[in-house]
């Protein structure tokens, strides 16, 4: 294997990537060569696919596909290698329709359809031991020293922006929003992967086109999100468990999340959100069910003590998984493009197996002191008091706004993002999206003139919200986004974070501060682009980080 | 006070002190650190692990449990062994195998009680309501728990047949001996509706998940239990993988779940079930032999080495591992369960 996809891959002097048996993430060496392959196909579908368009013939279930087989090999989702044997042959055989597609287009133009090679050509053996040994040929790093290490970067840029927006895209599609021009851009990026374009400016033409391909998948999911379940209100949210049985529900996943609501009703059982799944409780229509009880533990990272201890069923409906620990590996349940070998996977949205679960196991036994949380500030709700932000910014009430977004992880250096939102100072405005925030925001921040000072937007998708928010706030001052008096913190840990980067890239959103660490597979000339072009920083100091953004601000 | 330090099959190192006066079971366990083991006595061999370095000083234990050869290697049984320097320890079992809290003890009514075989009962117990561990029967498939008899006069251990279930239903294939102590209960006074104390699940013959090889299941008798539980897991999970059963009993009337042996070719696609009777009385259509004479003749024409799960009677456990190594099945590859009559 080698992968260097995540932000807590290994890193040594000899060169960063996870490359023995196991990757940092839990992730053994042959699942991660499967995932390699999965995707080599996938490039050859999109080689079949990107031809088909110019004869204007689609083929939108494949597109759906690479949506999900994409979002199974992101950081902390599937991990079980049975399972890609079957995708990579799933894979293969809709390549086969979507080369039928292409040649009969064509012909049907009158024109004589290409002999396709590289992905489009690669024959993927039928088991695990044949697909181990084609694992050279799909490797990330193939042909390294022909394209150049900067190209290599630059083409693993755009395969883990790929792996963002084809999450964020999957995310939207299953809840029946999709957007033609996302599909375009997939295969357009993986026909470029596929042909092993090495141009370097031209490899970061396409990692910007799929940042813009990005803001659609989350303008997507946003519309999908509020159209299903109404639009995100300020929430009080009970963050201690209460009396009686209790399901756990982590990941993104908004749909299941639903579907649990419903096969929980009148059952006596109490759903809790874990991670990513807090925002969920400013939604109307789900917290108009009773049951959904409150919000349990912390950011991913802290899963297998809070599992351990958390007395019901757990339901990991996207990332972050990590390897299920004994104490909990019977109860806990995969869902979606979610899997762990050994561990119960539900494939149809029907979850009574995970109701009758939580009835068998004990629940919680008594009360907790009661605590609580305040969400729910979407753009909705943030635009809605737009004429008192207004005020205060021009009184000088609010001096500065840090957006504190992206993922939390295990890495020390993590520490960052609670020290950055601690030491902001008292006239300054704190908003979080994402995972990151569970460090601090169970923190007491106060309020500037009624408005509490920290204001969580929601997950990691609803940059889009904080970038419609702050498009609405440049316009009613007159300026654009860079001159606000607003600083991007961004923590990123996967590659949806990575996908939300290249969005604020391609808007034209400057100084974004970047951390814990850079990306490994960004070389020095790489980052050196991002650095001039962009103005993006690495993280430092979090005192000196905070002063620098109030000079800037000044 | 002697260091102990523990290295897992999957490379994590647990640590513990021991007293010389402790065996090293107990030590760990002080520790809260609960390692496989079974009968605590030295009688089934379950908490065999290797010595790196150091000495210890066993107490007595079975042959069955720990060989001359195996001792000679360096291996100890820890329900047996007194640290008597600090120790470095390798274990043939995962982290994961390793509890960190004490064995569950629950209690369970006697809902079925019914002979399926010669000399075979099947039972099935339902777990009571627990505020600790509520009425899910959770374990990991091929686990086995011990029964303690209602006056409290005789303890037992048998490998679950069925797989984890939310409902709280164990199922358990004993098979009567002439004078064991559980097995008077069960033939002379055992009635549906009596209370036994569960302690379990504990053991570690269990599914490697990380293997992508076919899996083979070689068992005796009632050691058909555990592979029937596997077997059974792999069904509810629609596994795809191919797999193979090789049962055997040494006369036709001692066979038994062949019922649930039909459900499972049902559900999957790749099982294939052997039928191995030693000495048929009558007229016998399936494999007549035992089961490791069908092994050999399976692994003969095998595509692909498989992992072999093998339970029963210690003769049979060494004889599959000699059939394994003849065919080139990696030793790592052979996990097994010995039971013992009792």
């Amino acid at each position: 294997m080698f992968c260097y996809q995540c932000e807590q891959t290994y890193r040594s002097e000899e060169g960063d990537g996870c490359a023995g048996a196991k990757g940092m993430c839990g992730k053994d060496a042959t699942t991660a060569d499967l995932q390699d392959i999965l995707l080599y196909v996938c490039e050859g579908l999109g080689q079949y696919l990107q031809r088909a368009r110019q004869f204007g013939a689609a083929d939108i279930e494949a597109d759906r596909f690479i949506l999900f087989a994409f979002f199974t090999t992101l950081t902390n989702v599937n991990f079980n290698a049975a399972k890609f044997v079957e995708l990579i042959q799933q894979a293969s055989q809709i390549r086969d329709r979507a080369k039928a597609l292409y040649e009969d287009a064509a012909r049907a133009a009158g024109k004589t359809p290409e002999t396709l090679s590289g992905p489009a050509a690669f024959a993927p053996a039928s088991n695990m031991a044949g697909l181990s040994a084609q694992a050279s040929e799909a490797a990330v790093r193939k042909d390294a020293a022909i394209l150049g290490e900067d190209a290599v970067g630059a083409r693993a840029l755009i395969l883990y922006g790929l792996k963002g927006v084809c999450a964020y895209a999957h995310h939207a599609r299953v809840l029946g929003e999709e957007r033609d021009a996302i599909y375009t851009t997939v295969e357009h990026a993986l026909d470029m992967l596929a042909r092993e374009e090495r141009d370097v400016a031209t490899l970061l033409d396409e990692a910007l086109a799929l940042g813009r391909a990005n803001f659609l998948a989350m303008e997507a999911l946003d519309a999908a999100n509020t159209g299903a379940f109404g639009t995100p209100t300020p929430t009080s949210v009970r963050v201690t468990p209460i009396k009686g049985k209790a399901i756990l529900v982590s990941g993104h996943d908004l749909k299941d999340l639903h579907a649990i609501l419903e096969a929980t009703k009148d059952k006596g059982i109490n759903v809790y959100t874990h991670g990513e799944m807090l925002p969920a409780h400013s939604y109307p229509k789900l917290k108009a069910y009773p049951h959904l009880a409150g919000n349990y533990g912390g950011a991913w990272q802290d899963q297998q003590k809070e599992f351990a201890e958390f007395p019901g069923p757990i339901v990991m409906t996207s990332n972050c998984l990590i390897e299920p620990q004994p104490r909990y590996r019977g109860r806990i349940f995969t869902a979606g493009p979610v899997g762990w070998a050994g561990v119960r996977h539900i494939a149809d949205e029907n979850f009574a197996v995970v109701a009758q679960a939580a009835q068998a196991l004990p629940g919680f036994t008594e009360d907790a002191p009661a605590e609580t949380i305040t969400i729910g500030f979407g753009r909705d709700a943030v635009l809605g008091v737009a004429d008192k932000v207004i005020d205060a910014v021009k009184s000088g009430a609010i001096r500065h706004f840090f957006l504190v977004g992206g993922c939390d992880g295990a890495a020390p250096g993590r520490n960052y993002y609670s020290d950055f939102a601690d030491e902001a100072p008292k006239d300054t405005v704190i908003l979080t999206l994402g995972c990151g925030k569970y460090r601090f925001n169970k923190h007491d921040f106060g309020t500037i003139g009624g408005l509490p000072r920290l204001l969580d937007m929601g997950q990691c998708n609803d940059a889009y919200s904080a970038l419609v928010v702050a498009t609405k706030l440049a316009e009613a001052f007159g300026v654009g986004v860079n001159e606000l008096p607003l600083s991007l913190i961004v923590s990123w840990f996967e590659q949806k974070a990575a996908a939300v980067l290249l969005t604020l890239l391609a808007l034209g959103v400057r100084n974004v501060r970047l951390g814990p660490t850079l990306p490994a597979f960004l070389t020095p000339a790489l980052v050196a682009v991002l650095v001039e072009k962009f103005g993006v920083q690495p993280v430092g100091d979090a005192k000196a980080d905070i002063a620098a953004s109030l000079a800037r601000a000044a | 006070m002697y260091k102990v330090s523990l290295l897992t099959r999957d490379g994590a190192t647990i640590a513990f002190d021991a007293e010389p006066s402790d065996t090293l079971l107990d030590a760990a366990e002080r520790a809260s650190i609960y390692l496989p083991s079974s009968c605590r006595e030295g009688g089934c061999g379950a908490c065999r692990v290797a010595r790196a370095s150091g000495e210890v000083e066993l107490m007595s234990y079975s042959s069955a449990a720990l060989s001359e050869d195996e001792r000679m290697a360096g291996d100890i049984l820890l329900c047996r062994a007194q640290a008597r320097s600090d120790l470095a320890l390798h274990a043939p079992f995962d982290e994961a195998a390793v509890g960190f809290a004490p064995v569950p003890e629950r209690r369970a009514t006697l809902v079925a009680l019914e002979p399926v075989a010669s000399g075979t009962l099947r039972l099935q117990l339902q777990y009571d309501d627990d505020q600790t561990f509520g009425r899910a029967a959770q374990f990991t498939a091929g686990q086995f728990i011990e029964l303690t008899l209602p006056d409290g006069s005789a303890k037992r251990s048998y490998s679950l047949a069925n797989a984890p279930n939310w409902d709280g239903t164990l199922e358990l294939f004993i098979r009567l001996q002439p004078h064991g102590a559980f097995s008077d209960y069960l033939r002379d006074r055992a009635a549906v509706g009596d209370t036994l104390l569960v302690r379990g699940p504990q053991g570690q013959f269990t599914l490697d998940e990380s293997s992508a090889s076919p899996r083979w299941f070689v068992v005796g008798g009632t050691g058909l239990a555990p592979a029937l539980s596997m077997l059974r897991q792999m069904a509810e999970f629609a596994d795809q993988r191919a797999c193979r059963l090789i049962f055997g009993v040494n006369k036709i009337d001692e066979l038994f779940a062949l019922d649930a042996l039909d459900a499972l070719k049902a559900a999957l696609p790749q099982f294939v079930a052997t039928i191995c009777v030693w000495k048929p009385e009558q007229e016998w259509r399936g494999f007549v032999g035992t089961p490791v004479e069908a092994l050999a003749q399976a692994l003969s024409t095998a595509p692909e080495r498989p992992d072999i799960y093998v339970c029963g009677p210690p003769a049979l456990i060494a004889a599959t591992e000699e059939a394994g190594r003849a065919a080139g099945v990696p030793h790592d590859r052979i996990f097994s369960e010995k039971f013992t009559a009792a």
